[in-house]
């Protein structure tokens, strides 16, 4: 609701998102000590880490569905502190990790909550709302499902009409977290080629990703963090070194990257 | 079940222990000439009655939508934010201990209802974790069962005069004229707007807190406003007809059920139109049925919505 509101002015020409040594504490515990990206217009940004590095305390904390208790994000060159609800919603879209599965609410009438934000409250969908919703379906290759109730629907499809609700939001900017995590080689291929769409179509998308290959051979930079911080930023090949991924993940492994396809060749046993 | 609602109208007007035919019910109504005790029974008697039957049922519907949706629960009625304890206690209240003032009733019974969802919300949304939907039906829980210990040591205390606490307890409308809606026509008000603004963000729960956070909602925040609207639906209500909260559990499941959607966009409004419908309908029946004597329309409704509750659970799995 922007009832009375001072109107936001977005700066078009900063970069998506701007996050300087983001931190966030639970209780007493500090669970992102300093973490810092950048996001610019068409760019896929994957952040990558070992378990408990941070990574979706990070990328909740600048979507501010949990505020950062220090550090500076910018939206646009907004600060989100200024940014509320709605604002925040037409500015980024989130897709979490494990999606909620009711019963009962169909592929199609789950988009049209994700385009709920640009409702007023008792409000029905424009014609113009109507078209994002299917373009949105559409996008995430979900046409044909739209009367399908989301309980029947496979690991990939689901993760799908996660992606489908966000960019029914009309972010420019859509941040998942493992969207791939649960899916088998074909679904993780098959929403790989989708993001890739998504960014050319001009879409900012900020990947969480476990798969250093997957990492290598679809980000255009990758963002690696340990312990709660942002180490290394950079493309793929200038960062994920075989040096860093021993310093991170303890293990010796080389990144294979050419055309479009990647492999991590590691020593899964100790060779001495 | 605009019709059902239509129907069910008439005949609430038209029935009871005189009938009167409906040509003279509508002519009634937009002020023409009617015999004069007729006006009388429907202006003074029936017409009151039918609006709190409507306005109850459609309370209950919609405050049984909203908890069921905030608290992610199909269990989920004013039972158990309290309410129901708590203005059960109220009533009991005024009826055993202060039976000369039976006047302040509902404002005894709307007043404990809310307190006692007060003290629910004061424990489970303030404080670390707060809006925890485990922490608040616990708490509601063990809040109900405070409020329904004083009950029952109050009927203790005075056993000979219990009896006429009954009929409010078992839950049923009487022929009381305008006063109790005159007084607690706000709250409902206040409830049904607030209800009806949180149709959109409890779809946006429903997809999880993660996705309702994308969209721009505080999870808590609307957990918090739409148990708040029940509250004062719930309470509200059972100042007028006592304690249906059975109504407030079984409706949205049967619209649920009926519509195989569970869009708050189409559960909400057609839960206050069913309720609307079904206390109107019950009500009719509960004192047409044994005429002149009036039964109490709880159990009344209880009897027909159990079997019909059941037979949908069933079909529907």
């Amino acid at each position: 609701m922007a009832f009375g509101r001072q109107q936001i002015e977005f700066d078009e020409s900063a970069p998506l998102l701007d996050v300087k040594g983001a931190r966030v504490e639970i209780g007493n515990e500090t669970i992102l000590e300093s973490a810092s990206l950048t996001l610019e217009r068409g760019e896929l940004l994957a952040i990558v880490g070992p378990n408990g590095a941070g990574k979706s305390t990070f990328a909740r904390a600048f979507c501010g569905l949990r505020r950062p208790d220090g550090g500076e994000v910018r939206w646009k060159g907004v600060p989100l502190s200024r940014l509320k609800g709605r604002q925040l919603a037409r500015v980024r879209a989130y897709v979490p990790q494990r999606a909620q599965v009711p019963t009962g609410v169909t592929v199609e009438g789950a988009v049209r909550i994700g385009r709920s934000t640009h409702l007023k409250p008792l409000q029905g969908l424009t014609a113009e709302d109507r078209r994002v919703v299917e373009d949105s379906i559409a996008r995430a290759r979900m046409q044909g499902f739209e009367d399908r109730d989301l309980s029947t629907l496979s690991g990939g499809e689901m993760q799908r009409v996660q992606i489908a609700i966000a960019l029914a939001q009309g972010a420019p900017v859509l941040v998942a977290d493992e969207p791939t995590a649960q899916l088998d080689l074909g679904a993780t291929a098959a929403v790989s080629r989708m993001l890739r769409e998504l960014v050319a179509s001009g879409i900012g998308v900020i990947l969480i990703v476990h798969d250093l290959a997957l990492a290598a051979a679809i980000a255009d930079r990758v963002v690696v963090m340990s312990h709660g911080r942002s180490i290394a930023t950079g493309t793929p090949d200038e960062v994920l070194t075989s040096q860093l991924i021993t310093d991170v993940w303890g293990v010796e492994a080389e990144l294979v990257h050419r055309e479009g396809r990647s492999a991590l060749h590691v020593e899964w046993l100790d060779s001495h | 079940m605009l019709f059902a609602l239509v129907a069910a109208t008439c005949a609430s007007l038209a029935l009871g222990a005189v009938s009167i035919p409906l040509s003279e019910v509508i002519d009634t109504i937009f002020g023409r000439q009617v015999p004069e005790a007729t006006e009388k029974i429907i202006e003074i008697l029936r017409l009151p009655r039918t609006v709190e039957a409507i306005v109850v049922g459609a309370a209950l519907g919609v405050a049984g939508a909203c908890l069921q949706g905030a608290l992610n629960n199909p269990l989920a009625s004013p039972d158990v934010i309290g309410v129901t304890g708590g203005a059960g206690f109220g009533a009991m209240l005024v009826i055993v201990l202060f039976p000369g003032s039976i006047a302040m009733l509902p404002i005894s019974a709307l007043f404990f209802g809310l307190f006692a969802a007060a003290m629910v919300f004061i424990i489970g949304f303030t404080g670390r974790g707060g809006g925890n939907i485990t922490r608040v039906i616990l708490g509601g829980i063990a809040v109900a069962s405070l409020f329904s210990a004083g009950t029952a040591a109050i009927m203790a205390a005075y056993p000979d005069r219990v009896p006429n606490g009954i009929y409010f307890l078992v839950g049923g409308l009487t022929t009381s004229g305008w006063d109790t809606l005159e007084t607690v026509w706000p709250y409902l008000a206040v409830g049904f707007i607030l209800a009806a603004f949180m149709i959109r963000p409890l779809d946006r729960l429903m997809l999880g807190d993660d996705v309702a956070s994308s969209l721009g909602s505080r999870p808590r925040l609307i957990r918090f406003t739409a148990a708040l609207a029940a509250a004062v639906l719930a309470s509200a209500a059972a100042s007028i007809a006592g304690l249906l909260a059975f109504l407030g559990l079984v409706i949205p499941h049967l619209i649920r059920l009926l519509g195989g959607t569970k869009s708050h966009v189409f559960v909400m409004p057609v839960s206050a139109l069913a309720g609307a419908a079904l206390l109107t309908a019950g009500d009719t029946l509960a004192r047409t049925i044994a005429a002149p004597e009036e039964m109490p329309v709880g159990p009344f409704l209880v009897l027909l919505g159990v079997p019909l509750f059941l037979w949908l659970l069933r079909k529907a799995a």
